[in-house]
């Protein structure tokens, strides 16, 4: 493995100031459960490691109280958001995913982060975090900028961060009254795996609690970058919510999957199960509204 | 029953705490002093000609010792059919072939300074199936051989298969196929080759087969000009090896040819990587299997024919259709048997043994067809393997001697376990499939002999050396078991040393689910001869014949008058420390006196037999294709359970890898090339994919096992792939053919029967 000196900046500012000084030389690292793979097997060879992780303030998911947001900082690891009340009870699609993410010691150190930044169309943070309408906050050498996180993935292993940029912050917008979530990794086994398929669905009711304000349907693997199944959710929006209603949003949001063959799936079988599991979501979205209702 | 104080007993794996702290030593944790570090360079194609090597950059690099070709080194040929060698010259067979060895004084250089060896091919066209292999017109893996086709004629037919079939009240005649599938051992494989000034060799590796890796390493010295010389084989703790270290590699060939040219000692392990694609699989086969009974559900005949892909060269794996032959001759009593198998060069990569040798692919077949057997005929599938079930006392079409038999028993078990099928939840069904497995020991090899040394020491403790291999399973815990319950001793007086070929007796290997059986035989027959001389000199001083002596507790005492005693440590010490002192010793081999195979592969290959049924609840989603396993009962006659935890054990961890093989793992080959070789990709089941197993176990006592006690180690992972195929069509009647069931084919079968329905 090729050796690198390792840098442990004390503030967002000097970890920057770091980068910009080494330029391409340098690589942020937070867990390191993709960038010290990556440097083991050659793929990147950089001569410094900037360390995020000893950054203060970045130690669980905040709810803003008079907002109702929801800040996660980015070097939060996924496992102090799998034990965050605050997520398991009221974004329970995120706990869907977070839970389910390689083993309990890879939670310990990986952070949602560095699951976002490493921009694979794999990534189970990355999913329920779209469905959710998060936002994401950046800092660099010009100073900070919000991008919708939706927006944020530009290919396999792409991300909208410009250079010395990191991505600090995630936002989620305040959640509409009747709001369900959902989100299933389905892959081959329980643990240590990659999904086959992610599938996140996210559904506000109108007061009748039948007819759907709002829908959300997002898609892990199905696409280089994770996707929004726009013309599923523009189906279900102002419709009853129904097995019968879901199954077809469930084949609209398949024929919008750009799914292909890989050795870890084959594209017709996942086209087939974006059908399936959007209506499954869906069904689970309504289930925990009504559970909220009790 | 006797009154017992070791055997039986749940007593944890005595290198338990040091493996769980870190203490015992791998071949990753062993250097020796100016130890070099030895990588390979494998080939860039599945079949090519070697035009060129230049080596002169690498060469150049400083820190690098010694760079091997295939020019560089005699001619070793390993191998059960001789036809590998340990770097390949003139042209590569398979993308595992070594093409080129660097050593150097740390891992990174050598990694560096194969990157700079410059090798120029030219690419042949490969063939990757072994049915396209054995047509007329193909490549030919082995231009030398003239076919592709190995001439090992694997072939019985026993009774009148024919006149059978027209008999015959109901047949089934299916297609089935298996595919690749590997060890996943934990400890990656590796050695250290080290020679002294005298050219004697001192090799650790991991292997299950010391004694005969041994004879191995000696023929390549001789080949290397050394004759005469010893080889000393130690072989470090073991992470893993379920048949994966039954046969010596390359890497260990290389070890002691870079090891010798530097006369350094040189270490070579492996990466993850190249743990998954330079290390064997097991066979990829497809089978055509035709079964019928009469109209009383007597099995009449058995018809089976098999292509096996071996790959690139042979291995032991070749060998694996004569084990297939124990469950096609001898799972279940059928009078006509006819069976023929054939292993084709491919430029696959090579099989090798894996826990079962043969017996979990020839069994997914076997029980896949008896359930089909049993719709067909209308019986319910486990009264048709109730009419057809083994007994004690008979002898199979392959003269196997079925002393004792516990299948009816794990039958009706595993059926009161899972409860008769109705009625039925939808999506739901039970299956079940049984095993016939070699308990006594297997006679492959001119001997199926283990040797035991029991040497006493001053205080009544033991220092046991024996030739069997631990390599996880608790060898070690078994053998120490029987001795100290045979001499009265605590399990903890004791010490098992195994695996040195300079300080243990010989042994064949830790294979065949023969240790138990045979090491704990020879271990009980050393243990005799000490307790025999002890009863001696205790006669002597409490002045009362041997024949009313008893051992318990650490003392020797007359049986009906305990008070009568002689502490052990005193006794002995009395002996050493008197005129002409003596101390305690004692030898023992142990050879079993069971068959090799004729010609006509007829023989009792084993002193016994292992029995056993298993039964898996599942659960088929039927919109994804994914099965679910509710509940898994895995019922064994075992003889004796000499540890029912490490029993436990070794078949919970058997009905996982038996659970990966029928649903989840497959090495993926595109054109010989491995496309999956990680552990993200290889879909080995991990701790939160265990399902609810239950392990029931029936000890019948076999008379020739120690303490009762019959092999355990391969069986778990035996009838898994069929009682959940079985269990599958039960739930949706869908019928899949091919390892592994994947929620893919699932569906595929479902679509299929709908449009077939509608």
């Amino acid at each position: 493995m090729k050796q690198f000196a390792y840098l442990v900046p004390r503030s967002l500012d000097e970890a920057i100031s770091f980068h910009e000084a080494h330029g391409d030389r340098a690589k942020y690292v937070a867990g390191g459960t993709d960038v010290l793979v990556k440097i083991k097997e050659g793929k990147i060879l950089p001569d410094y490691l900037i360390s995020l992780k000893h950054i203060l303030g970045q130690d669980r998911p905040l709810l803003n109280q008079e907002t109702g947001e929801l800040y996660i900082g980015s070097f939060v690891t996924h496992r102090m958001i799998e034990k965050s009340a605050i997520v398991r009870i009221h974004y329970p699609i995120l706990h869907d995913a977070i839970r389910n993410i390689g083993s309990v010691q890879i939670r310990n150190v990986a952070t949602i982060g560095g699951n976002l930044v490493n921009a694979v169309p794999s990534a189970d943070g990355a999913i329920p975090l779209i469905t959710l309408d998060a936002t994401a906050n950046i800092q660099g050498p010009k100073g900070e900028r919000s991008v919708d996180l939706a927006r944020f993935f530009l290919g396999p292993g792409l991300c909208d961060l410009e250079r010395s940029e990191i991505l600090i912050e995630i936002v989620v917008p305040p959640l509409l009254l009747r709001t369900g979530s959902a989100y299933i990794k389905f892959g081959r086994r329980e643990a240590m795996e990659l999904p086959m398929l992610g599938v996140g669905v996210l559904l506000s009711l109108g007061e009748s609690s039948v007819t759907c304000v709002k829908a959300r349907i997002c898609l892990g693997v199905a696409a280089p970058t994770p996707i929004r199944a726009l013309e599923a959710e523009a189906f279900l929006v102002g419709k009853p919510i129904d097995g019968g209603t879901l199954e077809k949003a469930g084949k609209i949001a398949a024929k919008e999957s750009r799914v292909r063959d890989s050795i870890r799936g084959v594209a017709w079988y996942r086209r087939e199960m974006v059908g399936v599991l959007v209506k499954r979501m869906g069904l689970k979205c309504m289930e925990r509204i009504k559970k909220l209702a009790q | 029953m006797q009154d017992l104080k070791a055997v039986g007993k749940r007593i944890p794996k005595i290198d338990a705490v040091d493996k769980a702290t870190g203490r015992v030593e791998y071949i990753q944790d062993i250097k020796l002093a100016g130890m070099l570090h030895g990588k390979i360079l494998y080939s860039k194609y599945p079949h090519a000609r070697i035009v060129n090597i230049d080596t002169s950059k690498a060469k150049q690099l400083t820190g690098v010792r010694a760079i091997l070709t295939g020019k560089d080194i005699p001619e070793i040929k390993f191998g059960v059919y001789k036809d590998n060698r340990p770097l390949k010259t003139g042209k590569v067979r398979s993308y595992r072939d070594e093409v080129a060895a660097v050593a150097a004084i740390d891992p990174e250089i050598a990694q560096e300074a194969l990157s700079l060896i410059k090798v120029t091919y030219e690419a042949l066209p490969g063939i990757f199936d072994p049915e396209a292999a054995m047509k007329e017109d193909a490549p030919l893996v082995h231009e030398e051989h003239k076919t592709n086709i190995l001439k090992m004629p694997w072939k019985l037919h026993y009774g009148d298969v024919e006149t059978a079939k027209k008999e015959t009240a109901y047949m089934v005649e299916n297609r089935f196929s298996t595919t690749w599938v590997t060890h996943c051992c934990l400890g990656t494989s590796g050695a250290i080759a080290q020679f002294d000034n005298t050219n004697n060799l001192t090799i650790y590796t991991n292997t299950q087969i010391p004694s005969l890796a041994q004879k191995d390493f000696l023929s390549a010295l001789k080949a290397m000009g050394l004759r005469d010389k010893r080889v000393r084989v130690i072989k470090p703790c073991i992470g893993g090896g379920f048949g994966s270290k039954l046969d010596t590699y390359a890497y260990e060939y290389l070890s002691i040819l870079l090891a010798f040219h530097t006369r350094k000692p040189v270490k070579i392990v492996f990466g993850r990587e190249e743990e998954f694609f330079a290390t064997s699989t097991r066979q990829p086969t497809i089978m055509d299997v035709a079964q019928g009974c009469d109209k009383n559900g007597k099995l009449l005949f058995r018809d089976i024919s098999m292509v096996l892909d071996n790959g690139a060269y042979t291995s032991w794996g070749a060998t694996t259709p004569s084990v297939m032959m124990m469950p096609i001759t001898s799972l279940y009593r059928v009078p006509n048997v006819r069976y023929e198998a054939m292993c084709v060069y491919t430029n696959n990569t090579y099989s090798q043994a894996m826990r079962g040798y043969g017996n979990p692919q020839a069994t997914f077949a076997i029980e896949s067809s008896m359930d089909m057997l049993a719709e067909t005929s209308g019986f319910d599938p486990m009264e048709l393997r109730r009419i057809n079930a083994n007994q004690a006392g008979d002898v199979s079409p392959q003269d196997f001697q079925i002393t004792t038999c516990g299948l009816d028993q794990c039958i009706d078990e595993v059926e009161k376990r899972l409860g008769k099928k109705t009625p039925k939840e939808k999506g739901v069904g039970v299956g079940f499939a049984s095993l016939i497995h070699v308990g006594g020991g297997a006679r492959v090899y001119k001997s199926d002999g283990c040797g035991t040394i029991i040497k006493m020491d001053d205080y009544g403790k033991i220092n046991l050396f024996t030739g069997a291999t631990d390599m996880g399973q608790g060898a070690d815990n078994m053998v120490a078991q029987i001795v100290a319950e045979e001499l009265g001793l605590d399990v903890a007086d004791v010490h098992v040393i195994h695996s040195d070929t300079d300080v243990c007796p010989w042994d064949v290997g830790a294979h065949a689910s023969r240790t138990t059986f045979v090491a704990g035989n020879s271990a009980l027959g050393a243990a005799k001869k000490i307790k025999a001389r002890i009863f001696d000199m205790a006669s002597k001083q409490l002045e009362a014949p041997p024949e009313i002596l008893v051992m318990a507790n650490r003392m020797v005492m007359v049986k009906e008058d305990p008070k009568k005693r002689l502490e052990i440590g005193k006794l002995l010490r009395k002996f050493h420390f008197s005129t002409n002192g003596e101390m305690l010793m004692a030898e023992y081999f142990y050879d079993p006196e069971n068959e090799n195979l004729g010609r006509d592969f007829k023989g009792n290959t084993s002193m016994t037999y292992t029995f056993g049924t298993h039964g898996a609840r599942v659960k088929v989603d039927e919109e994804t294709g994914k099965v679910q396993i509710l509940k898994y009962v895995a019922a064994h006659d075992i003889g004796r359970a000499i540890n029912p935890i490490l029993l436990e054990g070794q078949v919970y961890g058997g009905v996982m890898m038996g659970i990966g093989y029928a649903l989840t793992e497959q090495i993926i080959h595109e054109k010989g090339e491995i496309m999956n070789p990680n552990f993200r990709d290889y879909k080995i089941l991990t701790i939160k994919d265990v399902v609810p197993i239950e392990a029931p176990v029936f000890e019948t006592f076999d008379k020739d096992g120690p303490y009762g006690a019959k092999g355990i180690g391969e069986p778990g992972c035996v009838p898994t792939a069929p009682a959940i195929a079985n269990a599958i069509y039960d739930a949706i009647g869908v019928r899949i053919k091919d390892l592994p069931i994947t929620p893919e084919r699932v569906l595929t079968a479902i679509k299929a029967k709908k449009k077939l329905e509608s």
